[in-house]
């Protein structure tokens, strides 16, 4: 096991030297950004080597600060570039005009079968298509409103598991039905992203 | 029950706050840091930020920048939660839970002068948020290879087993730490220190220096 651990090691850290070489080699700031995301890619591979559960559970707040500090980079980037225009021309093709409604709305009850994370985001993904192919002013608060008030009932349903657990059933069907509402309601949050005022 | 096995570094704990086997503690050296960022996180929340004066160079003429409104409520924030991660980074007593509050203060430290306007400032940030995220790979991975080495990521039973953890996760440690804590080196290049607002400058230098100050005593009692 040590062996095979050791052979990973190896090849990860050849993988970082080849990073690093190339971040000190490029120029292009937006490339090197790129190249740093890359570099953080192999970071999460060296904790992955290890291979048990707790490996798994320190990847997600790796992986979280290493989104976060890319997504800090970018904003700056955008900012010193003064790239905050919104685009002049958006993409149109005409399948756009006719397709996300039926599209969105075959996705969206598949994801009300399969309810829960998958479901939320099988029917986010219908709905980014919908507010993608849809060019109209969408009313982010009320997303919001009920995005915040799904987290809050998940939230609700953790507290009766752990304080009334006889009612397991009613807590897992709430935390999988605001868990599916909160997971589509961010997600089609994605869709709505054109680069217009406070979005 | 919890009990440091070498005690020479930071002295006897004084307090031990265990949430499951992640286990914060203060011992009086940590204590210390631990106040020295309390105290300047209050004074960030509680004081007002200086106003800068540029002089136009050969002329009577000044500059004044203000920080104010929205501005300096994100920058306030920021300093803030800086402190919060210094805080808790100082009393940690996890190698994993330390790696990731060290980073948290590096996003802190790039949120604090992110607002500023001005290109020279915004591209001294991003340079330094490139070293950050690079030096997040010797941190983690001098952790996951403790971790996979001693099965164990606690600094209290790192420290039982005593000369346990190897000599290059602490150096991979200590690197990444080193490239976390590289701001004040951009301050000496004068262009982070060009944005206006001092408690909340100071900041990047306080985080650094504490932070630097704990992995000191991580290495030499791990």
């Amino acid at each position: 096991m040590m062996e095979e651990y050791t052979i990973g090691l190896i090849v990860a850290l050849i993988a970082v030297i080849i990073t690093f070489v190339a971040i000190f080699r490029e120029k292009n700031d937006i490339h090197r950004l790129i190249i740093a995301d890359l570099a953080e890619v192999s970071a999460l591979a060296v904790i992955a080597l290890i291979a048990t559960d707790l490996a798994e559970a320190l990847i997600i707040p790796g992986l979280v600060v290493g989104i976060s500090e890319l997504l800090a980079l970018s904003e700056i980037y955008l900012v010193r570039e003064n790239l905050n225009r919104p685009v002049k021309h958006p993409f149109r093709i005409e399948v756009l005009d006719t397709a996300p409604t039926i599209i969105a709305a075959i996705l969206v009850l598949y994801g009300i079968v399969l309810s829960g994370f998958t479901g939320g985001v099988v029917a986010g993904t219908g709905m980014v298509f919908y507010f993608m192919g849809k060019k109209q002013a969408e009313r982010f608060a009320l997303v919001e409103t009920v995005s915040g008030y799904a987290w809050a009932f998940w939230i609700v349903a953790f507290f009766i598991f752990m304080v009334i657990p006889e009612y397991w059933f009613f807590a897992v069907m709430l935390a999988g039905g605001a868990i599916f509402a909160k997971v589509t309601a961010k997600m089609s949050l994605i869709g709505t992203m054109r680069g217009e005022k406070d979005v | 029950m919890f009990e440091l096995a070498s005690f020479n570094v930071g002295g006897h704990e004084l307090f031990v706050l265990p949430f499951g086997d992640i286990v914060a503690y203060f011992t009086p050296y940590t204590a210390t840091l631990f106040l020295f960022a309390l105290i300047f996180t209050l004074i960030c929340i509680f004081s007002k930020p200086e106003n800068q004066v540029d002089v136009a160079f050969g002329t009577d003429a000044i500059y004044a920048k203000e920080v104010t409104g929205k501005d300096l409520r994100f920058r306030r924030f920021m300093s803030i939660a800086c402190g919060v991660a210094t805080m808790g980074a100082v009393t940690s007593g996890d190698i994993f839970n330390f790696t990731l509050f060290v980073s948290m203060v590096g996003i802190c430290i790039i949120g604090i002068v992110a607002s500023v306007k001005y290109k020279q400032v915004l591209h001294t940030a991003f340079n330094y948020g490139i070293i950050s995220m690079l030096a997040m790979i010797p941190l983690f991975g001098g952790a996951a290879i403790t971790l996979a080495s001693t099965g164990t990521l606690s600094i209290w039973e790192l420290s039982a087993i005593a000369p346990a953890m190897p000599w290059i996760a602490k150096a991979l440690i200590l690197v990444g730490v080193m490239g976390e804590g590289i701001a004040p080196f951009y301050v000496a290049k004068a262009e982070l220190t060009r944005a206006p607002g001092a408690p909340y400058i100071l900041m990047i230098h306080v985080s650094s220096l504490l932070m630097f100050l704990r992995i000191i005593e991580i290495m030499l009692t791990v």
